[in-house]
């Protein structure tokens, strides 16, 4: 019996795949469910360092609705073949569109793009898993509605299902998207539809507007793990406000960062600057400036210290960058300008204007981000190594300038001993710093391969022994990820896993957890 | 009355969400292909086949795209556009 599928879930003949594709094609359609290897191929490209047959997917199902996804699930209960749901697929450096385990089907949500609902009073959206930012961007300028959203980096092609479910953030001052969701649909393993908050209440109109329902609130459980397939999810909107000023202050040393981050955070907290800051390292801004790295340093390793001086004086880079703005009324932010004047001063930062800023590409996609306007300026880190290689490497830092400095030396020696470079920022939370590392490599050499995820795996365990755990990680290293976290939070993991999908249907592994 | 609900605001075929190949290359190709990110395409001359398979496979830092985020018309047309120099810019 040969099933036309290469990577069948584990445990499952190709007989009965066979027979659990056919069903889950009457329910999509022929044309939406995707079993040649051909077919699968962008699926598949993944930039994690391991070899990609650890995450080749068996099937794509592309259903188009609720309902549908609820007699797929059937089919997969009925048959035990996981599912792995994917929103706009697009989760670059942390796994892709790839499933987390070898053999699973892809449930590909992409063609629910709808944006089912925008309220310009209340200043909230209700979305499909489809939308793209870009598509949430040009509708709500066709419609000219004043409202604007955070988000990541890659805006034009992820979306805010995807990038919410994973805890992703972004740079206005609703920065941390999950914080600035409201409301979810989720469909459970056992096909019921699970509406959290207030959208539990038949006729409410609140689902948007107020977070918590009545009881425990649901919705983090759905973020960062595979208790169900989110099908709905409300968001938060930010009024455009009448003046917006960004900008940017550059620091002349990699020790600065203490002094930098001692004198935000009180800004920060206290939101002055209401965004999420972004603290950048030379490093992150020379590829996107765009600057060659070749044309400073050819020999093997990392790129020493003295070349990156020179990028700094050369291309009038700062050793670090703070990304922030003023977001309020040409009064307000007047009077909030002169103290981001008086910081700048006090710590020896020079202030670049939007005015400014012009000739620089990585000023210019980062001014758009922190209003929310979609572009891709940041894929310029990927001239830097070549090769298409990167994991991120990203661990929570207390908003503390010995712990900035701490953790970016630490980070800064460990990649060094693998020969990569230190291409890191801090996004500051309130209180927190999210230190993301793009552990650049090229992936079409398979030494580099090797050392990347060595690099990476050394990275995880020294940081951990010092007590730091990620905000977020890719699909190759979860298991991994979730082990430093502890048995407690593993073993209420897996009960709840257990109650709400006894079949390990739903993307088993994700996150470490599975039956 | 203050919540606009549209429902197929979003343009309710599944696939067809792109009006042509133009469109497309605005809204995705051009934020890196017209940016100084990925390489110059246009005026090279390069084969709508070869185009189309970096799409679907992705290449290198080049991320692959699925059907569900461009369906093969739309994905011939933009090739076809590419490749001949013909209208990428917005009529
Ligand atoms: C250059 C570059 C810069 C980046 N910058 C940022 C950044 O600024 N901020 C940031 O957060 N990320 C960043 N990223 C990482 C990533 O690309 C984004 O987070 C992106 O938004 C995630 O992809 P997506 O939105 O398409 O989500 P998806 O890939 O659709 O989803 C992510 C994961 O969530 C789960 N999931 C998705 N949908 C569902 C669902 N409906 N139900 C249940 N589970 C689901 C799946 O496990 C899936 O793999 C960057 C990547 C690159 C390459």
């Amino acid at each position: 019996m040969g099933s036309k599928s290469k990577a069948l879930p584990k445990g499952i003949s190709a007989a009965e795949f066979d027979k659990a594709v056919r069903e889950m094609r009457a329910i999509v359609g022929d044309e939406h469910v995707l079993v040649d290897e051909e077919k699968l191929a962008p699926y598949r490209k993944i930039m994690m360092p391991v070899p990609d047959a650890q995450h080749e997917l068996s099937a794509s199902v592309m259903p188009d609705g609720v309902e549908q996804i609820q007699r797929i699930m059937k089919v997969a209960n009925k048959y035990r073949v996981p599912v792995y749901p994917i929103s706009t697929g697009k989760n670059l450096g942390y796994g892709s569109a790839a499933p987390v385990q070898r053999g699973q089907i892809v449930m590909d949500l992409r063609r629910m793009n709808r944006i089912l609902e925008v309220d310009p009073e209340l200043c909230t959206a209700l979305v499909e898993p489809g939308v793209t930012y870009q598509q949430l961007y040009d509708y709500l300028q066709e419609h000219k509605l004043p409202l604007w959203f955070s988000c990541p980096a890659p805006s034009a092609i992820a979306g805010p299902v995807g990038n919410m479910v994973d805890r992703g953030v972004g740079y206005t001052p609703y920065g941390e998207h999950f914080m600035f969701s409201c409301g979810m649909e989720v469909v459970l393993a056992d096909g019921q539809v699970l509406r959290t908050g207030m959208g539990a209440m038949e006729n409410s109109n609140t689902w948007q507007v107020f977070k918590w329902g009545y009881g425990p609130t649901l919705d983090g459980i759905f973020t960062q793990s595979n208790f169900g397939v989110v099908t709905k999810m409300g968001m938060w909107l930010m009024p455009a406000p009448p003046d917006f000023r960004p900008f940017c202050i550059q620091y002349p040393n990699e020790t600065d960062i203490t002094k930098i981050v001692e004198a935000l955070r009180p800004l920060r907290i206290a939101m002055v600057i209401p965004n999420a800051v972004v603290i950048a390292h030379t490093l992150w801004e020379a590829p996107c400036t765009p600057v060659k790295r070749a044309d400073y340093y050819t020999g093997p390793g990392a790129i020493p210290d003295e070349a990156v001086k020179k990028i700094q004086a050369e291309h009038n880079i700062g050793a670090w960058n703070v990304y922030a703005g003023l977001y309020g009324t040409k009064e307000t932010n007047d009077a909030n300008w002169k103290i981001i004047e008086a910081v700048a001063a006090g710590t020896g930062g020079k202030i670049i204007t939007q005015e400014a800023s012009k000739g620089s590409k990585a000023l210019e996609y980062r001014f758009d981000l922190m209003k929310g306007k979609p572009n891709l300026g940041e894929f310029g880190l990927y001239n830097w190594r070549g090769g298409g290689g990167s994991i991120w490497f990203a661990p929570v830092s207390q908003a503390k300038g010995s712990e900035t400095l701490k953790q970016m030396q630490m980070a800064k020696t460990i990649l060094a001993k693998y020969g990569f470079d230190y291409v890191g920022e801090f996004i500051v939370g309130w209180r927190d710093m999210h230190h993301v590392i793009d552990l650049l490599y090229d992936r079409s050499k398979p030494e580099e391969m090797e050392k990347a995820y060595a690099c990476y795996d050394e990275l995880l365990h020294t940081f951990a022994k010092e007590g730091y755990g990620m905000y977020r990680a890719n699909t190759a290293f979860a298991e991994k990820v979730a082990a430093t976290y502890g048995p407690v939070k593993r073993d209420v993991e897996k009960r709840l896993k257990k109650a709400l999908d006894p079949n390990n249907i739903i993307a088993p592994g994700r996150c470490g957890i599975s039956l | 009355m203050g919540v606009l609900a549209f429902a197929t605001a979003a343009g309710s075929a599944a696939a067809g969400q792109w009006r042509d190949g133009a469109e497309l290359y605005q809204k995705v190709c051009g934020h890196c292909h017209e940016a100084n990110v990925g390489p110059v395409l246009k005026g090279r001359g390069l084969p709508p086949e070869y185009i189309q398979r970096v799409v679907r496979m992705g290449n290198r830092a080049m991320p692959a795209f699925r059907p569900t985020e461009i369906d093969d018309a739309t994905l011939a047309d933009v090739a076809r556009r590419i490749s001949s120099g013909a209208a990428l810019a917005r009529e």
